[in-house]
């Protein structure tokens, strides 16, 4: 099956005329073509799988032809298009062809905007695009090979959200070392207490360091929990919001590992480092008051 | 002592606490700031671009980029039809095309080629060399390049260029056509590692094999003084409903409706997240600085301080931790942004000239604001604290212990 694209602003318009005509008694006779709409412009003007619209290649209206919709699609999510109205409708190629036939140009009915072809071999696009290109003079033939990585865009956000994420991991470092010194500050005497009775600094240090492991083990799960469960508010928003099926926020195991393997060393190291001016005092000097 | 003294010498005293209380501030400040230059420094930047060049109106044959939709048909007609309202000064058409060159040891460059037929204003600055000046026919054809271009080629102004347009090296089957570099220019939507070139519109429609058609990408228009922007847009879109008129106030809320919405999104979702953070640390600091105090501020309270003034400490302590952190925010959000910017700037297409965090005093603002918004709120608890705080029980509580 061959089928063709076009998109908004030219279907915005025939589609009000669309139903104009629809209402009307002169319908026609034969079974209009079948075309398939995406969801979004279904919802928007209102429309359903069996109604016949018309449609026209020219804004004003003029020339256009019945369709009948036989079906609903949701258009392959592309961050690209994040934040435009996702209004098409997928036409059989001689179908379009026909519709915006321009009849002062005898090779629009030969004229087709773009042809994708599938090679045996991937790796022979460049010879054969040039090849194809010394063939056929005027036509612009590319091999659809990605960006370069480093400029690819969603690499960039990436690297964007990393170093978001590093100033968020310094400022909540900060956060930590300052609660964990008000805390071992407020342990002062229970510190001093346990060193009179003979435990020794070593012995304390194991303590402390085990009590952060704990502490950082929990409130990472904890965070990693917290993420899940928000991951589904957060994608239900932004789905609504931008009106597609694009996955916004995906917690996988490998994010959740690595958030771990930050958390817990950050958490542990707090603790040690602010434990340990405590304990390199004078026992006495912890105990007086 | 006033109570920003006291303030102070009870911060002072315990400088360790005061100091991270201060550096968290900063950090997350830094990360606010930031956050609201990014609000809005798309926009900003994009209009500011969008006005360099002298045009207000921008129209197109659909609401597609221009170069990635339908051209204008018939252009030359559109553009003499649109030329002649008495609402419009000047009308530029552009063509947008590929074309490629070869450098110094064969080395195959593909650049950005725009034909176009300029007026009094231009959609670029000559650095070197000069102008379009001949009219189309006199000798070779006029070309200005950008500086990368002349880089590239090892060219400068009154060189000879030679390119084959439509398409990457060797990619293209159009003969190769032969133009003398008139001037460098600067050209504003330039990527930074963007090659481009920019001739008269019929010989651009040569090279590029297209001299039959009369089309445009785009028809820059510039309204007449006097009669403003919005009655320019009016009477193009009266004149000719089949195509797109745009002011530059409707590309940029267009831009701010579809491409930009996501930086705005996680700005407001990360300046949102940056306030509860500052609100849970101020909180935690001064809660915890209280409850070490209590035998203290009783004692205070016993010699004379009114319950009003140990509550104003508190909020002064808070109000001074936060315009520390705050002012040191703003050269820390500054560096940061600047690191921010080049990460975003690799992103490919997008023109030198646009910057994704732009200052705005609007910015400096809504930052104290927020920062002092902030303060008061994570003063609210440790206040209620010490203004509930039972002077005798406290005091005869820290005797017996």
């Amino acid at each position: 099956l061959v089928v063709a694209r076009i998109r908004s602003g030219l279907l915005l318009v025939t589609f009000g005329l669309a139903t104009t005509l629809q209402a009307s008694p002169g319908s026609p006779a034969a079974e209009p073509a079948s075309i398939l709409v995406s969801r979004q412009l279904l919802e928007k003007e209102r429309l359903s799988v069996g109604n016949v619209v018309w449609l026209a290649g020219d804004a004003s209206g003029a020339g256009a032809q019945p369709f009948r919709i036989v079906g609903a699609y949701e258009p392959t999510p592309d961050p690209q298009h994040l934040g435009s109205p996702w209004l098409e409708a997928r036409l059989h190629l001689p179908d379009l062809i026909r519709l915006t036939n321009d009849g002062s140009d005898p090779a629009s009915t030969e004229s087709v905007g773009a042809v994708n072809v599938r090679l045996v071999d991937p790796n022979d696009a460049t010879a054969f695009a040039r090849e194809l290109a010394a063939r056929l003079p005027g036509l612009i033939v590319r091999p659809t090979t990605p960006p370069p990585v480093a400029r690819d865009p969603f690499v960039v956000l990436e690297r964007f959200h990393l170093a978001i994420a590093l100033v968020t991991v310094a400022a909540s470092s900060i956060f930590l070392l300052a609660l964990m010194v008000m805390l071992v500050d407020e342990r002062r005497e229970m510190v001093a207490i346990l060193r009179l009775l003979g435990l020794r600094r070593r012995r304390i240090l194991t303590q402390v360091f085990f009590e952060g492991l704990l502490i950082s083990v929990a409130g990472a799960a904890f965070g990693v929990l917290l993420a899940v469960l928000l991951q589904g508010a957060f994608n239900r928003f932004f789905q609504w919001h931008y009106d597609t099926a694009l996955v916004f926020v995906r917690i996988t195991p490998q994010i959740a590992r690595r958030s771990v393997m930050v958390a817990v060393p950050l958490g542990i190291m707090t603790s040690v480092v602010s434990s340990w001016g405590l304990l390199r005092r004078e026992v006495l000097s912890l105990a007086r008051r | 002592m006033n109570a920003w003294t006291f303030a102070l010498r009870s911060l002072v005293r315990q400088p360790g606490r005061a100091g991270l209380g201060v550096l968290g501030i900063a950090a997350v400040g830094a990360l606010l700031f930031d956050m609201l230059l990014l609000s809005r420094g798309l926009v900003v930047s994009l209009k500011n671009l969008l006005d360099s060049a002298g045009f207000d109106v921008r129209v197109v044959a659909s609401e597609s980029p221009p170069g990635t939709g339908p051209r204008v048909r018939q252009a030359a007609a559109a553009v003499a039809a649109i030329a002649r309202l008495r609402e419009v000064d000047e009308v530029v058409p552009l063509l947008f095309g590929e074309a490629s060159a070869t450098g110094p040891g064969g080395v195959a460059l593909k650049l950005n080629f725009t034909g176009v037929d300029p007026g009094a204003r231009r959609p670029w600055r000559i650095l070197e060399g000069q102008d379009f000046g001949s009219p189309v026919g006199e000798g070779m054809p006029p070309l200005i390049v950008n500086r990368n271009l002349a880089k590239a080629l090892g060219v400068s102004a009154g060189s000879e260029a030679t390119l084959r347009g439509g398409g990457a090296q060797g990619l293209s089957a159009l003969p190769p056509a032969h133009f003398r570099i008139v001037g460098i220019g600067a050209f504003p939507f330039d990527e930074a590692s963007a090659l481009t070139a920019v001739t008269r519109l019929a010989d651009f429609r040569r090279a590029c094999g297209l001299e039959d058609r009369d089309e445009a990408d785009l028809l820059l228009v510039s309204s007449r003084e006097g009669q403003g922007t919005a009655a320019a847009v009016k009477a193009i879109r009266a004149l000719r409903p089949d195509l797109h008129s745009f002011s530059n106030e409707e590309l940029v809320a267009l831009f701010e409706q579809a491409g930009f919405s996501y930086f705005r999104q996680i700005s407001t979702v990360l300046s949102s997240v940056t306030l509860v953070f500052g609100f849970l640390l101020i909180t935690v600091l001064l809660t915890v600085s209280v409850n070490q105090r209590f035998a203290e501020i009783a004692a205070l309270r016993a010699l004379g301080f009114s319950r009003a003034r140990v509550v104003v400490d508190v909020l002064c302590q808070s109000v001074l931790l936060v315009g520390i952190g705050g002012l040191v925010s703003l050269p820390l959000g500054l560096g940061l942004s600047i690191w921010l910017e080049s990460i975003l700037h690799a992103m490919p297409e997008v023109p030198v000239s646009i910057h994704f965090f732009v200052f705005q005093p609007r910015a400096l603002v809504l930052h104290t604001l927020l920062l002092f918004l902030t303060a008061v709120l994570a003063a609210l608890y440790p206040m209620r604290l010490v203004a509930r705080l039972p002077i005798v029980s406290t005091l005869r509580s820290e005797v017996i212990t």
